[in-house]
């Protein structure tokens, strides 16, 4: 927790211009008004905070979680439902094996041997559905409930909803999120205030003209000067900038600067921290299969999924992202997403779609059994989901296509059911037909279960309010725990 | 409301609902929609025969019994909460608590078909699989009430439930109620009542009124060295040199001043800081934006005419009228007309869907926009939310909406873009005459050209071969996208040129279509419901008279009526925002929104009188800012003065000078030009021009686009602003975001700032630079010191500031060289609040 007390300890004896009397309670009055500061939830609820594992692509629901036996036993038979593409239309039976898991019995291919370990921890949303069966619509209005209009992002309405507990890193963070598909439309705070806006680690980088992009968190480092060097530097600007608040008296906006420098000071040093995975027992790090490969294909920040290198890149790459959001959660921040492209398996189906599951299932069974022992998993919502899922159908013979129509997300901790299915597609997985959950449904439920209204979390802009789920959105109260 | 007959049978409704009272207001309403009527006996006189007698049917003992047994208990439990004459919301306009409420339906039609399950929207609703039409929306009902349902219905749909349902007004908007709001009705001399005092301006008289009757009393004026520092920040957004201030300081008199005043109006870089205001307001980017960005390489020539326009004080009205309808003014030369042309750029540069696939959606889409930005740019009027129903607070009917959006869909919107992988709607251009108008782009050599098309041929014949391999690999595969995306590329790049490789003259803009079209109004906005067709016009409440649109859009029709001293609105909102950016708030502090959710005015009298004044001067924008700059109000100094500050905390009555961070164009720039690195001319063209059209942020492999540019010292206003990446040295500080229409830039305070003042590359390279002429041209530290005080903050350091500072000088170089302790010095005094703040 941030702490005036230890706020004025911390930034050194030259800078005790806080402790004036004549501006101790406009500061007062003034953290009341801090827009980060943590703020009590509609309702009661269980979850505090949010991992998203965000699959870029449309992962293949058919393959994964979704069982369909009749589309295995009707491999190859043409489809009526297939239509729209050019290609292919027979129906492809999974590859894969499914078993049931767990006490709860909840399906699983072998693509994931280790998650399956967890079966009884998630609650299976097996029939979610979106609008549009293109990338960049239905990745934005995953992320922004719309894309139609630009709007607040998932994590900039939860940050906005709730704040942060720790004012020494950012409130929301999204680990190597990609360019396109919307790019930082995806985090961004759009009419919310800039302070919601999610904080960028890694990722797509390039950008013609874009800032940061060097693979970290962008200006979080000085390139020469030391952390005393710098110290020494900014005790003398603030030195400068208390002589003019002296002379123009009370000055929010001075006094904000002030405020900035320290926590932007101390963020230097809190960030990197919270992303530093190396003082972590080799127990930790063997548990999210961090060391076992990968490394060379996404680097320690690389977005895993941007090429098609990074595709059988192995555990480690997206093992150190799940790590990191541990840490950082773990260190107070609100609302961490981690991004793993490469979903969209129109063609190579069987190799890419092992590769990818490969990479992503011991870490993800990692952060779930490392959250439980921490205590952590009752309160923290985790998310996995991607903008739609696959067709029952083949494109080629080993690829499908993009599907709107039904697809699973899953959830676990955060007072979710454990153990629990909701929702059904038709025979082939094709079309979400009992229980549906559109996009606007799975926002309205995750902002109830971290206690908020979805029609009660608005903000007002352009003469009205707005709100994450627009007009829409009904709470998936089933799945509530 | 066309017809008068229908507004006075209006008028008499109202009329007759007087004396019944008024039910339940609901919670929030549009003020210009008729209230539901009460509870009236009349209502059945309303009722048609038919209906009349079903009621007559009287329901036997079974059927009520089933009635009461299996239907009302399920009606109470799953529908009263929204569909009840006393529901808090009543959706959809539908009560279910009535037999008259449930026959005869809401929104959507009639609820049942009495005798008629399959046809009744009731049983529809219950049964259907989308579940966002499923009713009760949560939870599906049990097939055992669904069975009881339908043969209710079979049976009739016996209803003994007697009562009227509250009848649901439809949203009728009454127009005449809404001009009697402040912003609809035109600003009147008579109105504007000015207490004499001499030597005043009567924009101060107007001030000082008000300010007695809140009880303020205004701070002592600025120093001169605060006031000249202002002044230029404000007017050219450079800040002042130690010389300039000084030659003010030494003889500051109204006269020297108002002879800064007009050196800095007639410099160009004041058409750069002005302009940018209003590149804010036309939401203007260098490429679509949205969920895949495609560049427009053409859009810097609007920004050029921006600028021009303000620097050569082009009068506001005929401003409007070209950014609406410039290619169908009459041209002087060739000149004038490219100048016409690229203007209606203002119309085509929004954000767009590219990857939209239906063309309607994407047409619709387009020109929601397009009235999005006309409305509240010029008028101040949110109207696009008339798009999907009335809208909810302004007398703007959907009606309206569809009026203005057939003037826009019988007008063809020219924006490029290419047809690639996710590119859907390309467009052409507009042809330019040649006007000797420089563009930046240097001719591409012979071999230059020779060499793309090589390459391009090579491309296509690789992506044919991979077709006549397998169609679906040149899709879907990796190397399909890939040739798809580098032939797009090229292809881009190459439509900029000629066959010989001279560039072409292209601009964004508008034409008339060959065909022009009144639009139907879409139900919900949705392309697949059309419904009743309305002609081409204005929205009814700000004019009483719609317009004869003889031939073409009626975009020139539109435009004259935006840019006349008739209309209540375009000079208002204009000046508002001139006065904002000048004085931190505008008059009315929603300056895009001058509808009743807007804010009112802190004078309305002040703001009609300049806008009146406005007009009377010629729309003159340089008139109205020497005015505006000459008043005591903006001469005041910013001191806090806590009796005042409880009374008007937000200073809406000009007791004080708000204090205020720079924007960021003008910290980026006086970051530049302390360090003596800005190129103060103006950029030729734009890096997007040179890259052409194709992907604004690069897809699958970077290597294509080069790398990011080296860096560009120009003026910010001339860096490449393409949506969702805008440079971050802009958009760190609350730049405008080009996906919206921004009157008002937030002004925020935050770490990441901060972060981008300590660390950020450039910031050190400024300091460096700053640090080497320290060095250089200085030999010892307290004239160093002297000197980087005057630099980066136009005046010499107190006694005081000189000890500190050789405190730090000494304390840091003793573990540092000469230069990086400088730099750090330098990087201080930029990081500092007297730097950063406009005071």
């Amino acid at each position: 927790m941030f702490d005036r007390r230890q706020m004025l300890q911390t930034t050194g004896s030259g800078f005790g211009f806080l402790a004036f009397s004549a501006l101790a309670h406009q500061a007062a009055a003034r953290e009341a008004a801090n827009p980060l500061a943590p703020k009590p939830p509609h309702f009661p609820a269980k979850a505090k905070r949010v991992i998203f594992l965000c699959m870029e692509g449309g992962p293949s629901h058919v393959d994964m979680f979704d069982h369909k036996p009749k589309l295995s036993s009707d491999d190859g038979k043409s489809y009526a439902g297939a239509r729209g593409r050019v290609f292919g239309g027979k129906l492809l039976g999974s590859p894969w094996t499914f078993k049931k898991h767990g006490k709860s019995g909840i399906p699983m291919s072998e693509l994931f041997p280790e998650l399956a370990r967890h079966a009884d921890d998630l609650t299976m949303l097996n029939a979610c559905y979106t609008d549009i069966p293109n990338h960049p619509q239905a990745f934005l209005q995953m992320h922004c409930g719309l894309f139609q209009f630009p709007r607040p992002s998932l994590g900039s309405w939860i940050l906005y909803g709730l704040g942060t507990s720790n004012e020494n890193l950012p409130g929301f963070v999204t680990i190597s999120p990609p360019n396109n598909n919307g790019g930082p439309a995806n985090y961004g705070s759009n009419f919310l205030p800039a302070i919601y806006q999610g904080t960028k680690i890694g990722g797509g980088g390039f950008g013609a003209y874009g800032g940061g992009g060097s693979g970290s968190v962008s200006n979080i480092k000085n390139p020469r000067q030391s952390t005393r060097d710098q110290r020494q530097q900014l005790d003398f600007m603030q030195e400068l900038n208390k002589n003019s608040l002296q002379q123009t008296g009370h000055n929010p906006a001075v006094e904000g600067l002030i405020e900035s420098y320290e926590l932007a000071f101390r963020m230097q040093a809190e960030l990197p921290k919270a992303l530093d995975v190396s003082g972590e027992t080799r127990k930790t790090l063997e548990l999210y299969g961090i060391g076992s490969g990968g490394a060379a294909a996404g680097g320690r920040f690389g977005n895993a999924g941007g090429g098609p290198g990074g595709r059988r890149g192995g555990p480690d790459t997206f093992g150190r992202q799940c790590l990191m959001a541990r840490r950082l959660i773990e260190s107070g921040v609100r609302f961490v997403e981690v991004t793993r492209g490469g979903w969209d398996q129109h063609r190579n189906l069987k190799d890419d779609l092992a590769g990818n599951c490969e990479s992503i299932d011991k870490p993800i069974a990692g952060l779930l059994a490392d959250l439980k022992q921490r205590g952590l998993l009752k309160d923290t919502l985790v998310i996995w989901g991607g903008e739609f899922g696959r067709t029952p159908y083949a494109q080629g013979t080993d690829g499908r296509d993009h599907n709107s129509k039904g697809y699973t997300m899953w959830m676990a901790g955060g007072g979710t059911k454990a153990g629990f299915v909701h929702g059904k597609t038709d025979d082939y997985g094709h079309e979400a037909v009992e229980g549906k959950v559109h996009v606007h449904d799975w926002h309205a439920t995750v902002l109830h279960l971290l206690g908020l209204d979805h029609e009660k979390l608005t903000y007002r802009h352009a003469g009205r309010d707005f709100r994450l789920t627009d007009v829409k959105g009904n709470v998936v109260k089933e799945i509530v725990a | 409301m066309r017809s008068p007959r229908l507004f006075s049978l209006l008028l008499l409704a109202v009329l007759l609902c007087l004396p019944f009272g008024v039910a339940q207001e609901p919670r929030k309403r549009n003020p210009f929609v008729q209230p539901p009527f009460g509870r009236r006996p009349a209502e059945k006189k309303a009722e048609p025969a038919a209906e009349a007698k079903d009621f007559a049917n009287k329901p036997t003992a079974e059927q009520v019994r089933f009635f009461e047994a299996k239907i009302r208990p399920v009606l109470v439990e799953q529908c009263y909460k929204c569909h009840a004459t006393d529901s808090e919301k009543i959706r959809a306009n539908l009560t279910l608590d009535t037999r008259q409420g449930i026959r005869s339906g809401g929104d959507t039609g009639p609820t049942i078909v009495p005798g008629h399950p399959q046809k009744s929207l009731l049983i529809d609703v219950m049964t259907t699989k989308e579940s966002e039409r499923m009713m009760p929306p949560k939870q599906r009902l049990s097939d055992e009430v669904i069975a009881d349902f339908k043969k209710w219905v079979e049976m009739g749909a016996p209803d003994p439930r007697d009562g009227v349902a509250r009848v649901v007004v439809k949203n009728d908007i009454d127009i005449e109620k809404g001009k009697q709001f402040w912003s609809f009705q035109h600003p009147s001399k008579t109105k504007i009542t000015i207490s004499d005092a001499k030597g005043k301006s009567e924009v101060d008289r107007i001030l000082a009124d008000a300010r007695v009757a809140k009880g303020l009393t205004t701070v002592a004026p600025a120093d001169p060295v605060a006031l000249i520092r202002r002044l230029y920040v404000d007017l050219i957004g450079l800040p002042a040199t130690a010389e300039q201030v000084e030659a003010f300081v030494r003889n500051p008199t109204p006269e020297a001043y108002a002879n800064v005043v007009d050196e800095l109006l007639a410099s160009p870089h004041f058409g750069e800081r002005w302009g940018r205001h209003w590149l804010d307001v036309a939401r203007y980017a260098e490429s679509t934006g949205k969920a895949v960005n495609f560049n427009y390489p053409h859009a810097w020539r609007y920004r050029d005419y921006v600028i021009a326009a303000y620097n050569a004080d082009k009068p506001f009205d005929l401003f409007v009228k070209e950014q609406l309808a410039g290619d169908l003014l009459t041209a002087k030369d060739d000149r004038d007309r490219e100048e016409n042309i690229v203007a209606t750029g203002f119309l085509a540069i929004g954000s767009k869907n590219i990857n939209e696939r239906n063309r309607l959606q994407f047409e619709l889409d387009l020109v929601d926009e397009q009235i999005d930005v006309f409305s509240q740019a010029f008028l101040g009027i949110t109207a696009a939310c008339a798009r999907c129903h009335d809208h909810k607070f302004d007398p703007i009917p959907t009606k309206d909406y569809y009026a203005l959006a057939g003037i826009f869909r019988s007008t063809e919107t020219c924006y490029g873009t290419i047809r690639a992988v996710q590119g859907q709607h390309p467009s052409p251009l507009m042809t330019l005459p040649d006007s000797g108008i420089e563009d930046g782009l240097k001719p591409l050599s012979k071999s230059e050209v020779e060499r793309l098309e090589k390459q391009l041929a090579d491309l296509r014949q690789e992506l044919r071969d991979l077709q006549r391999k397998s169609i679906q690999d040149s899709f879907l595969s990796v190397n399909g996208v890939r040739l798809r995306i580098q032939t797009a590329t090229i292809e881009g790049r190459l439509s900029q040129y000629e066959k010989d490789g001279t560039p072409k003259r292209l601009a964004m803009g508008t034409r008339e279509r060959f065909r022009t079209f009144n639009s139907p109004v879409y139900g919900r906005g949705e392309p697949d419901k059309p419904g009743e067709v309305v002609s081409r016009g204005f929205l009814q409440v700000m004019t009483d008279r719609q317009p004869t649109i003889r031939r073409g859009s009626g975009r020139m029709e539109l435009a004259n009526w935006v840019a006349s001293p008739d209309n209540p609105l375009t000079a208002r909102v204009y000046v508002n925002r001139m006065w904002l950016h000048l004085f931190g708030r505008g008059l009315v502090n929603t300056p895009d929104n001058f509808g009743t959710t807007g804010s009112a005015p802190s004078s309305q009298m002040l703001l009609d009188h300049l806008a009146l004044r406005f007009m009377n001067d010629g729309w003159s924008t340089k008139k109205l800012i020497k005015e505006l700059v000459s008043t005591e109000a903006y001469q005041l100094a910013t001191t806090y003065e806590p009796k005042n500050f409880e009374r008007d905390p937000e200073n809406s009555l000009l007791w004080r000078m708000t204090p205020e961070r720079l924007d960021a164009e003008v910290i980026r720039d006086a970051l530049l030009a302390v360090a003596g690195n800005l190129n103060r001319s103006p950029a030729k063209g734009s890096p997007v021009h040179a890259n052409g059209e194709g992907y604004a942020i690069p897809r699958g492999r970077p290597a294509l686009f080069g790398g990011p540019p080296p860096e560009d010292t120009h003026r910010s206003v001339y860096l490449p602003i393409v949506r969702d990446n805008v440079p971050e040295s802009l958009t760190l500080f609350d730049a405008a975001d080009p996906n919206l229409i921004v009157g008002n830039r937030v002004n925020t305070t935050v770490p990441a700032q901060a972060l981008f003042l300590m660390n950020n590359p450039f910031v050190i390279k400024q300091s460096d630079l700053v640090a080497s002429k320290l060095i250089t041209n200085f030999g010892s530290d307290s004239q160093r010191i002297r000197e980087a005080y005057r630099m980066v903050y136009g005046r010499n350091p107190t006694n005081a500031e000189v000890e500190t500072s050789e405190a730090f000088v000494a304390k840091y170089s003793a573990r540092h060289t000469r230069r990086e302790t400088w730099t750090a010095f330098a990087q201080a005094l930029f990081g500092s609040a007297e730097f950063l703040m406009r005071n």
